[in-house]
């Protein structure tokens, strides 16, 4: 996003919160645009389109507590840090299932983008909580099987799962903003 | 429902929005705060030894202590109401100056001879009453914090809900503080602390759920 990129979006904001249908329009379809970039890298596909439309109704929603005498940006980037943790602790609380060994991919990129960055923020955990993460979170195995691969109690497997993700959402929660 | 769907539905039929303002919050805030206490005050609830108290050093650091700490936890709650402000630098201040406050206290403690045992000194049963009177007049301020924080979009809602909880918390013991009769630095530490931590940590655990966004 380019400075003055930033300074039209907040323009258009600002004219939005006067109630302009024409400009909230532009600035939504260019956030769209922003958004599913920024999701991309960090979730897995699947989930992308549904964290951008979350995040723009989140945006509407709250548009009255952005500021126009300051930046846009940093506004944005906190509302889509805040959608993208969100996410991931509901990754957390959500039941995996199997995935079908023949399932059709047409395009590896943003897959490779997530799961690099997924792989930086999992080697920060302990080694327990990794594999229990990998086995059941990323590579589709139950809890029981991976009980039997790791050695460690099913129970234990779930908790060191559910405290893996709230660690991994404590840690992208005091990452800086980028993007 | 497609993307392009959803933003003709958000752009149509756009109205104008009241902006939030952190300056707003924190007037109407201040004005809730000056009536609840000059409520309590014209109700002659305030403790009838006041002149002979403020002679005493614990009266002072009751006070400042008190009003620091209801003035920086809810400054901190209201600034992060906006997603793009972290409460992490307030709450690390709030923490200092309990902090701070503790070692006072001890200080005061030590130069206050005081002879009777410790469990004697914290006078259970009057430190409840004082703990229960704290709590409730620390819920108008926790529930103007809360509509405030719904209406908000605070990117760190459980921070912000701690935030919430010990300022209203303190400012509710502030309150309490002109009815409390209690000089006792120990009692003082003791039972506001508990009233504080209690307070704090029930807006830790109950605002995040009714605040999501």
């Amino acid at each position: 996003m380019r400075v003055d990129e930033a300074d039209q979006w907040g323009a258009w904001m600002a004219a939005a919160q006067g109630g302009h249908g024409g400009a909230y329009r532009r600035l939504l379809g260019e956030l769209r645009t922003w958004l599913l970039r920024y999701f991309a890298r960090r979730l897995p596909p699947a989930q992308v389109e549904d964290a951008v439309q979350e995040t723009l109704i989140a945006i509407h929603e709250k548009r009255h507590t952005y500021d126009p005498a300051r930046p846009f940006r940093p506004w944005l980037a906190a509302v889509a840090r805040y959608k993208w943790i969100d996410r991931l602790r509901a990754m957390g609380r959500e039941r995996t299932d199997e995935l079908p060994d023949t399932i059709g991919v047409e395009d590896h990129e943003s897959e490779v983008t997530s799961a690099l960055l997924l792989r930086d923020l999992i080697a920060r955990l302990k080694p327990a909580q990794q594999q229990a993460i990998r086995l059941v979170k990323l590579d589709g195995y139950s809890v029981e099987e991976a009980s039997a691969r790791t050695g460690q109690s099913p129970s234990l497997v779930k908790v060191n799962i559910h405290r893996g993700l709230k660690q991994l959402a404590a840690i992208v929660g005091q990452a800086p903003d980028d993007e | 429902m497609t993307s392009e769907t959803l933003l003709d539905e958000l752009a149509s039929g756009l109205t104008p929005v009241r902006l939030r303002s952190a300056r707003r919050d924190g007037m109407v805030l201040g004005a809730l705060a000056l009536v609840e206490l000059a409520l309590f005050l014209m109700l002659g609830l305030q403790r009838p030894d006041m002149g002979h108290a403020m002679a005493e050093p614990s009266f002072w650091w009751k006070l400042a202590t008190l009003g620091l700490l209801a003035a920086v936890a809810i400054a901190t709650a209201v600034r992060s109401f906006d997603p793009s402000v972290a409460p992490h630098r307030g709450l690390r201040w709030a923490a200092w100056l309990a902090g701070s406050a503790l070692l006072i206290g001890w200080g005061i403690d030590a130069t206050h001879h005081a002879t009777a045992p410790l469990l004697a000194r914290l006078e259970w049963r009057a430190g409840v009453s004082c703990l229960v009177s704290m709590v409730l007049l620390s819920l108008p301020m926790l529930i103007a914090l809360t509509v405030l924080m719904r209406r908000g979009a605070p990117a760190h809602r459980s921070e912000s809900a701690l935030a919430a909880g010990l300022g209203a918390a303190a400012w509710g013991a502030f309150v309490f503080f002109f009815r409390c009769g209690h000089d006792d630095p120990l009692y003082i530490v003791f039972w506001y602390g508990l009233g504080c931590v209690l307070t704090a940590l029930a807006g830790r655990a109950l605002l995040p759920l009714i605040t999501r966004w």
